[in-house]
């Protein structure tokens, strides 16, 4: 699995890498568009993550660049700009995903997790850790090779865990993840303490390993054994 | 009402003084014209009968004369009016006189010549046909006159107008006519001047919004995917978890503030102008549906009586409207309390149970202005983003609680058509 990540700063583009790095995907980066624009020419990408700004041209040209090039590139675009246009435009030309920054680690690894496994590059979507396992196509959870129901953020925020396990996810993360921009909700905090109490519930009552730790007063963290 | 209309309203009053006067001056020529020709004909009539009676000592056999009065003599011939009746129309008729003395054998006669006056009937009768006529002709001509004027000399006035009212921020900046007409030379040099002031104004606005966005949002980023690390890599045990958590905590609000502060500002630049026929109906049951989770997890009921309304503007801002007018009912409603939506096609009403609110209502809706007993999380940002969209499309936000129960209403009005055609 090989990425390319053009973004101008250096300080978030090492962030980025080293994020991406420490979940075993092999990241080259670019700066600028010229950089870029000669990589994709010379290398297959399996997934571009790209800036919408860039020093010497835009994102938007170097997606048509890559989709020219080879068109089963997943593409995903970080932007400042949280303008509708760019987003659309974004969309036309073939762009996977859309992260408008500041985004969190968490969020851009299971985006990217999830593009691959949309792309299913490693023809395998099923997610397993412990005895539990999910399968993303059906979006279904099984606990030994037994279905449990979950509601849609149940399930959204046991994906989320489990395409970062290892790594603690906080409160505001978690509820960005699911409600996006409008996570801002007075009691948003109280709905993800009630959402993990029931998904933990419902995992141990169907036997099921208890894979869910709470870090005190910042958020909850998949353990991996 | 247009221009040419008002000119044409303007010069018809002018007339009218125009034909009073014009009628009288008219009235009263005609009149002394008739006076000063009847007086004329007498006079050369009483030197045609004075000549005769110095000849031939009597009077010629055809003459004016009305009467002879004997035994009369006046030093000066003069000249006098009278009435006399008619008797074929039985009306009294004015008849000119002009009186005088001759002496004839030793006696002094004096004879009156009389002729008959046009009538002062007659004079008005004349008087109006040919104001009348005049006035026509003169109408007429103001009406070519002010056609031509106004087709020709307003000509430029027409198409600057007609570039201004079709101009859009975006676009680049119009043509005005080149015109020899001082005062528009100088409408289109001020015109140009304040467009070129206004789209650059917009301009810059525009790539400073882009450039913070950029530059703050990048930095944003990193400051939280570095905090992200530590987190990671501290154990929560460790005093500076608390630390990080605090940092983390106001980087992500400060995120939110910023996004929304420049969603904000592009509004207000105008930088949403996607004009398009939309209905807000599926808007408003999308927004609920976002909110669906919230809603049930705080046990509140939703009424919805929801018709169709076409609005014309951008479906983002449509959709942000909503969403912002949605989320502020459930954010600050209550446990298992109501929130109550009506949509028609000229306001949308949300009504919504919540805590008392002592103070304005409508201070709410100013820039960070949250309630006393609001939950922390909220920012205040997203009654004043409705407000800027209110405000963008002329529509009529109001805020009003009673007791605990919170009304937001949004009247969409009558929308201003602004459209103009070339002359």
């Amino acid at each position: 699995m090989k990425l390319l990540i053009v973004e101008d700063n250096l300080k978030l583009l090492e962030a980025i890498t080293e994020t991406l790095s420490s979940v075993h995907l092999l990241c080259e980066t670019a700066t600028n568009y010229p950089a870029a624009e000669e990589k994709v020419f010379l290398y297959h990408y399996d997934i571009l993550v790209v800036d919408i700004n860039l020093p010497g041209g835009t994102g938007l040209d170097l997606i048509r660049a890559v989709k020219k090039q080879t068109a089963t590139t997943g593409i995903i675009v970080i932007s400042a700009r949280n303008s509708l246009d760019n987003k659309l435009e974004g969309f036309d030309l073939g762009a996977d995903d859309y992260l408008t920054k500041p985004f969190d680690m968490a969020e851009l690894t299971a985006r990217i997790k999830s593009l691959i496994r949309r792309r299913n590059f490693n023809g395998n979507d099923t997610i397993t850790k412990g005895n539990v396992s999910i399968e993303t196509t059906g979006r279904e959870v099984r606990i030994g090779g037994r279905k449990i129901e979950l509601t849609k953020s149940e399930y959204d925020i046991l994906l989320f865990f489990f395409s970062n396990p290892g790594r603690v996810l906080t409160r505001e993360s978690i509820a960005e993840h699911i409600w996006g921009d409008h996570m801002d909700l007075a009691d948003s905090f109280d709905f993800i303490y009630s959402h993990i109490k029931n998904l933990r519930k419902k995992i141990t009552a169907a036997g099921g390993d208890d894979l869910l730790k709470a870090v005190y007063g910042i958020g909850y963290k998949l353990i991996v054994e | 009402m247009k221009l040419i209309k008002h000119t044409y309203a303007h010069s018809a009053v002018w007339l009218i003084p125009a034909m009073v006067i014009g009628g009288l001056f008219c009235f009263f020529m005609i009149e002394w014209i008739t006076y000063e020709e009847t007086d004329e004909y007498l006079t050369y009539e009483m030197e045609r009968l004075l000549n005769y009676h110095e000849q031939f000592d009597d009077l010629p056999d055809f003459h004016k004369v009305a009467d002879i009065i004997p035994d009369l003599k006046f030093e000066k011939p003069f000249f006098k009016d009278t009435l006399l009746l008619e008797p074929g129309d039985n009306e009294m008729i004015p008849h000119r006189e002009l009186w005088f003395s001759i002496n004839h054998s030793g006696q002094d006669f004096t004879i009156v010549l009389r002729h008959l006056l046009i009538g002062q009937d007659d004079i008005i009768r004349g008087t109006l046909l040919i104001i009348a006529g005049i006035m026509l002709l003169i109408a007429l001509f103001v009406l070519l006159m002010i056609n031509t004027i106004a087709g020709k000399i307003w000509k430029p006035f027409y198409q600057t107008l007609y570039k201004l009212v079709n101009f859009k921020i975006t676009d680049p900046l119009p043509d005005f006519p080149a015109t020899r007409i001082d005062e528009f030379k100088s409408l289109n040099s001020t015109l140009e001047y304040l467009l070129k002031k206004i789209t650059g104004d917009y301009k810059h606005n525009k790539e400073f919004n882009e450039n913070i966005a950029h530059e703050l949002q990048t930095h944003l980023a990193i400051i939280r995917a570095n905090t992200e690390k530590l987190i990671n890599q501290t154990d929560n045990t460790e005093k500076p978890h608390h630390e990080l958590k605090r940092i983390y905590t106001s980087v992500t609000g400060l995120s939110q503030v910023q996004r929304s502060l420049l969603l904000l500002s592009k509004i207000r630049n105008r930088e949403y102008h996607q004009h398009e026929d939309v209905d807000l109906q599926p808007i408003v049951e999308q927004a609920l549906e976002i909110f669906a989770e919230a809603i049930s997890l705080r046990g509140i009921s939703v009424h919805r009586e929801l018709a169709p309304c076409h609005l014309f503007m951008d479906a983002g801002l449509a959709g942000i409207m909503a969403d912002n007018l949605v989320k502020n009912a459930v954010k600050h409603n209550i446990r298992d309390g109501f929130i109550k939506i009506t949509l028609s096609p000229s306001a949308l009403l949300i009504e919504n149970k919540g805590l008392e609110f002592r103070g304005k209502p409508e201070a709410l809706l100013d820039r960070f202005s949250t309630g006393k007993d609001s939950n922390a999380g909220s920012t205040g940002i997203g009654l004043s983003i409705v407000s800027q969209i209110c405000e963008l499309y002329n529509f009529r936000l109001s805020y009003t609680i009673k007791e605990s129960i919170h009304c937001t209403a949004v009247f969409f009005g009558e929308r201003k058509d602004n459209t103009i055609s070339e002359y």
